[in-house]
């Protein structure tokens, strides 16, 4: 069953085009990971389906009811986790999520229990009373998740749940996006950490100027990557290095250099190693290690959009 | 339901932000307690006389100068002091150099009076005891003419010292507003048209917070959100002024009046103007910046005209119309009637001027509210 099912939404900002004639579908019980850069539509298309901007055409229906005429049956499904917390700071955090939770008709006792419930499940039962202008970063983004979840929504959308947060609350987070999907919530993810997207990811999304150019599980998305391959050479020095000599190897597409590790983009047929190898040695520069990397949906994506996910 | 739970909400926030409190209740008392103490001798309502000094001519028989002057003697006990024109002065010359207060030629045809310009009441008090004195003198000749037995009857029913000679009437004496129960009034009614200042924030706020999202995405209907919004910013603006009015009755001693329901719906309507007017400028101008010193720069001009800092008296022509156009003065004037004089007629204007611009500035904010995406 489609939990969301889009077809052919578009959003028009005056002559811009921000999401062009979209389509694809999310079902029950995937994590579903939503990739672009910025400007590529995801946080518009997520705005969309939230209700909070209207579209220029297409429709939306989520659990096959369109939003346009079952907007609050639409809505009572959907806990959004916004990318920019959405909290007020002068509440306690037990404030906050009974609040919010409030404006979906829950009332009393039942009302008391999925607030508590919602805390727990963040990991902030402790801190109920306490001002959320009082916690770090990560305490922030868990109490924004839990104002999204205490009404227990099918479909969860998450729009860069983890920006600037520390390590420990990130794999929290994570950890906490997988025991949503296991109780039966169905989770759409958007990040810029692509690591993110690859580890809790079931089927991927990957969008560019508003469009989906991509969709699939993981697998799927590496497999369309057989032309290329990346090559890391870790070396001593990169003093005499000749970046425009190493260009012109045969089969070399692009090299980018991160320290003292040169990346190597190379046709896959073009069997250029020994090549390469003897480019450094012949220039005295010292090799300390070398490898060939699978593919990965960084790759994907550069080799897709022609771009990194970050620029 | 949820638009109670989100008039709580804001209800909450505004109460627990120390600055907007501290604005909304400390300002206007210890603007009360500063303006109310500094300028309290501009509204006291007794005037020092002091001694009168009265200068008189006398050309009249023996039959009106005994009784005249058993008068300038009963009236020197009360320091009213007649002193006999030297020959040669000219009496009113010298009243106009502010040497006498009065000057009074006494004839046989009667009393001409000169009064002094420059001390006004002096001279009408001088006045006053003279016509007063005239008055019984001439009903005891009548009464001696005709009924001679009559005249010690008359002459006991008619006082003849000085000091009963006027009687002072005065509608509501004691009910005139004093420093501090001008002040009152004035920083309430200010305060009052602040809470556009609070308004203006009111969507915008969420907006801010990003708080808008969460509210937008829920189950509700947007005009919940925009209701509950105001009736919160209502309820807790009218909590605001009770207190700050109760403080000045209680601390400050000021008066109120006897109509406190009257006095609080003009108020609250005074504040559902300034509620709505806020609400309408933030949609009106889009800039946060810009609808702050909008709104300061107009809620400093009406509290200025409105004379909520300074008593603005007897203003007509270009003055008088800038006033009538604050919102202040409309509720000033029509408190200070309402306590001072018992005028409940007086609400009347004021309330339905109030809600009739409250209901066109909510009307533009309704229509540019539910126009808008999102909040």
């Amino acid at each position: 069953m489609n939990v969301l099912e889009i077809k052919n939404l578009t959003k028009k900002f005056g002559d811009f085009i921000a999401v062009d004639n979209m389509s694809l579908a999310v079902q029950e019980g995937e994590i579903f990971g939503f990739l672009g850069s910025n400007g590529a539509g995801k946080s518009t298309t997520i705005n969309m389906i939230a209700g909070l901007l209207q579209t220029n055409g297409g429709e939306i229906k989520i659990l096959d009811k369109n939003i346009a005429s079952h907007s609050k049956l639409a809505k009572m499904n959907i806990g959004i986790v916004p990318q920019d917390l959405a909290i007020y700071e002068d509440m306690t955090a037990y404030e906050n999520v009974r609040f919010f939770a409030g404006l979906y008709g829950l009332r009393g006792a039942e009302l008391k229990e999925r607030v508590e419930e919602a805390l727990v499940f963040v990991g902030l039962l402790d801190k109920q009373k306490s001002l959320p202008k009082d916690f770090s970063g990560g305490m922030k983004r868990r109490l924004n998740i839990a104002c999204a979840i205490a009404h227990r929504p099918k479909l969860i959308i998450m729009d860069e749940p983890t920006v600037g947060i520390d390590p420990q609350s990130r794999n929290y987070i994570l950890t906490s996006v997988r025991k949503l999907n296991e109780m039966g919530c169905t989770v759409i993810y958007t990040s810029h950490y692509m690591e993110e997207v690859e580890e809790i990811c079931s089927r991927i999304a990957i969008m560019d100027h508003g469009k989906v150019i991509a969709e699939g599980t993981k697998e799927q998305l590496k497999a369309i990557i057989t032309d290329t391959r990346d090559i890391w050479v870790e070396v001593k020095n990169t003093e005499n290095l000749e970046e425009a000599a190493l260009k012109e190897i045969k089969g070399v597409n692009s090299i980018s250099i991160e320290e003292n590790v040169i990346k190597i983009n190379s046709q896959s047929e073009v069997n250029n190693l020994n090549h390469i190898i003897q480019f450094f040695i012949s220039r005295l520069i010292e090799i300390r290690s070398l490898q060939e990397q699978a593919p990965n949906l960084e790759t994907v994506f550069l080799t897709l959009t022609g771009r990194n996910l970050r620029d | 339901m949820n638009i109670f739970n989100i008039a709580l909400i804001e209800f909450k926030h505004t109460i627990r932000d120390v600055r907007t409190l501290v604005f909304m209740l400390a300002f206007p008392i210890v603007m009360m307690l500063i303006l109310g103490t500094a300028l309290s001798t501009t509204f006291d309502k007794n005037i020092k006389i002091g001694k009168i000094n009265v200068l008189y001519t006398e050309k009249t028989d023996i039959s009106f100068s005994s009784p005249f002057h058993g008068f300038i003697k009963e009236a020197k006990k009360q320091d009213i002091h007649f002193k006999k024109a030297p020959h040669g002065l000219d009496g009113k010359k010298a009243v106009k150099q502010n040497h006498y207060d009065a000057y009074v030629v006494v004839t046989d045809k009667g009393v001409q009076f000169y009064g002094s310009e420059r001390n006004s009441i002096q001279a009408s008090i001088a006045e006053g005891m003279l016509s007063a004195f005239t008055d019984k003198y001439n009903l005891i000749t009548e009464v001696a003419k005709e009924k001679p037995d009559q005249v010690q009857t008359v002459m006991a029913s008619v006082s003849t010292t000085p000091g009963s000679y006027v009687k002072e009437t005065s509608l509501n004496a004691d009910k005139a507003p004093g420093s501090m129960d001008y002040y009152a009034v004035a920083m309430t009614t200010m305060i009052a048209l602040y809470s556009a200042i609070s308004a203006s924030n009111l969507i915008r706020g969420e907006r801010i917070r990003n708080t808008a999202v969460r509210l937008v995405i829920a189950p509700i209907n947007k005009m919940e959100i925009f209701l509950g919004k105001i009736l919160g910013s209502l309820a807790l603006n009218l909590v605001c002024i009770m207190l700050v009015m109760a403080f000045s009755r209680f601390v400050f001693g000021a008066d109120w009046g006897v109509h406190p329901g009257m006095v609080l719906l003009i108020l609250f309507t005074e504040v559902f103007l300034a509620v709505s007017f806020g609400l309408g400028i933030s949609y009106i101008i889009k800039a946060d910046q810009g609808t702050r010193t909008i709104l300061m720069i107009i809620l400093q001009l009406s509290s200025f005209f409105g004379g909520a800092y300074f008593r603005i008296e007897n203003a007509d022509g270009i003055l008088r119309f800038i006033m009538n156009l604050s919102p202040l003065t409309w509720a000033r004037e029509a408190l200070t009637k309402i306590i001072y004089n018992n005028d409940l007629t007086a609400a009347l204007p004021v309330i339905s001027l109030n809600l009739g611009i409250s209901l066109l500035f909510l009307l533009f904010a309704v229509v540019a509210f539910r126009r808008r995406e999102g909040l």
